[in-house]
């Protein structure tokens, strides 16, 4: 039935027809599942894009949040801080660069260096630092204009990038150092003078003792003579080294100070008896003045002896024979302290050396024709005042006419348990 | 009739001033002595002596203002200054850089030395008749 040429014909298009059909189908097929996947791998991008977003704001917040952390610390340093990026911005400059800016330091962020720095070669050192390799850190000293002063600082350079960029962030640190330099100063100077004033009565030891080696002391009186001398120069010298020391340590805030109940009555006692014998060589008198009051105070009753002591046998080097020393002690019931005073009726000090005296070495001029000293006791007398005991220390002079050296402490607890 | 060469030497401290006048009165010469700079200028101006041994720290006038003041005197400035002083380690060599200075001594120091010092120093300085000032 089929064998006639139209049914063939027939039959061999409806056959390719369904075979078309077929693989039109399988293609159909094929094209789904590809879409579907292509959905698929779309949402899982779209999930991460999503992902990273959220990651980048977060970052954005840590990063905005570590850098206000990082400007605070350089706010609280009290060395300048300067940053500039790569393009020679200013990022953040601290308080402490304030001096160094044409600007105040909060308004400097996005300038450009060259405006706001003042020192051109503090702008050429950064921009050196900007353009050169990335290095560890560099240091070094320059003088830099602050607040139009030459000052000298030292400057910390750390360039922050990688090596194949040719432009660098620069992170700069500047410490001043005119505070180094004046304590450098400072010892500088006290050594000197403290080894002059060594060498002094050390002088006087060898050159005595080379006399008396050499037979240059001809009698038995001039060798005697001699040996005062060396004996008095040695005792000059161990007391300045006592008093050295005992300063040095208070300003280190090593000396241990026996804190108890003083009866000061008794300390001016002491030191008057133990001063008399030296008054009398030089027939003055010592009189004392001391309030009918309760004088107890709370300190070290050995080292407050020792400024008593030393006001005392100062008053007794620098008053002419015959003179009149008083010594006087009250109390203040306003400022519940304790007033302690020496009077004398000696050579007096001129106004511009009253303060002075109390500074380490200083001698007042024509004072070293009248009397030895080491230069140091006022200045042991004020620390131990006024470093040890809270208290304060002063003289009223008149040139010519005499001195009041005093000093007061306070006495709020000796008074209580008095009253 | 008696010469001896005339030294003074200017210290503002006594022990120095004694020890160096006995050793050197003990050595034949003839001494005056002051105890600061200004002091020790104007005897130098009214008896120039032959030699001169200065402490530097000293108030008033001190020692380098002295010698500068002698170099600069026609009457006074051929005289040798030898300088003493504890502050050694701290003069810079400008500083006693006068013509007048031969030699600048650090405390402590050797009488014996000094007196050496002075007899080199004047050996061809003829000694002078001693007039108002005393040998040992």
């Amino acid at each position: 039935m089929f064998t006639d040429p139209i049914s063939i014909s027939i039959l061999i298009v409806t056959a390719l027809t369904a075979v078309i059909a077929v693989i039109f189908a399988l293609k159909l097929k094929t094209r789904a599942a590809e879409a579907v996947t292509a959905m698929k791998t779309a949402q899982l991008e779209a999930e991460e894009a999503c992902n990273t977003l959220d990651s980048a704001r977060i970052h954005g917040c840590i990063d905005r949040t570590r850098r206000r952390q990082v400007e605070a610390v350089f706010d609280v340093l009290r060395d300048a801080v300067i940053v500039v990026d790569a393009h020679g911005e200013v990022l953040h400059a601290n308080e402490g660069a304030s001096g160094l800016l044409s600007i105040a330091p909060s308004e400097a962020a996005g300038k450009l260096l060259v405006d706001v720095v003042v020192d051109y070669q503090l702008v050429a050192t950064i921009a050196d630092a900007r353009s050169g390799l990335p290095k560890e850190g560099r240091q070094y000293e320059q003088e830099i204009k602050n607040d139009g002063e030459t000052v000298a600082y030292e400057v910390h350079l750390q360039s922050v990038g990688h090596k194949d960029e040719s432009m660098h962030a620069v992170v700069t640190v500047l410490r001043d150092l005119s505070r180094e330099r004046e304590i450098a100063r400072l010892k500088s100077d006290f050594v000197s003078k403290a080894s002059h004033e060594l060498r002094t009565p050390l002088s006087s030891i060898s050159a005595y003792i080379e006399m008396l080696e050499d037979g240059d002391a001809q009698d038995e009186a001039t060798r005697k003579e001699f040996y005062g001398v060396i004996s008095t120069e040695t005792q000059r010298l161990r007391r300045m080294i006592d008093n050295l020391l005992n300063i040095s340590r208070i300003e280190a805030g090593l000396m241990h100070i026996d804190r108890k109940q003083v009866k000061f009555q008794e300390l001016i006692a002491r030191a008057v008896t133990n001063m008399t014998p030296q008054a009398k060589e030089k027939s003055l008198e010592i009189h004392s003045q001391l309030a009918d009051v309760d004088l107890s105070v709370i300190g070290d009753g050995d080292m407050l002896y020792q400024v008593i002591i030393n006001l005392l046998s100062n008053a007794i080097k620098y008053t002419p024979d015959g003179g009149r020393i008083t010594v006087a002690a009250d109390t203040d019931n306003l400022t519940r302290s304790l007033h302690f005073s020496v009077s004398d009726t000696g050579l007096g000090i001129a106004p511009d050396q009253t303060e002075k005296v109390f500074d380490k070495f200083y001698r007042v001029e024509n004072y070293r024709y009248v009397a030895q000293g080491t230069g140091l006791g006022l200045n042991l007398c004020r620390h131990i005042v006024e470093t040890l005991h809270s208290g304060q220390i002063g003289v009223e002079s008149t040139l010519g006419m005499g001195s009041k050296f005093w000093f007061s402490i306070p006495a709020e607890r000796g008074q209580r348990k008095a009253a | 009739m008696t010469t001896a060469h005339n030294i003074l030497i200017v210290d503002d401290e006594a022990h120095i001033l004694q020890v160096l006048s006995l050793k050197l009165r003990n050595c034949g010469y003839s001494i005056a002595t002051a105890v600061d700079g200004e002091d020790a200028l104007h005897q130098a101006k009214i008896d120039p002596p032959d030699l001169v041994i200065t402490d530097v720290q000293m108030p008033y006038m001190n020692g380098l203002e002295f010698a500068h003041a002698l170099s600069t005197n026609k009457e006074t400035a051929h005289i040798p200054v030898v300088v003493l002083t504890a502050r050694g380690h701290t003069l810079e060599a400008s500083d006693t850089n006068f013509p007048n200075v031969r030699k600048v001594l650090s405390k402590p120091f050797s009488p014996r030395g000094v007196a050496e010092l002075c007899a080199q120093l004047l050996k061809d300085v003829p000694a002078r008749n001693i007039g108002k000032r005393d040998v040992a």
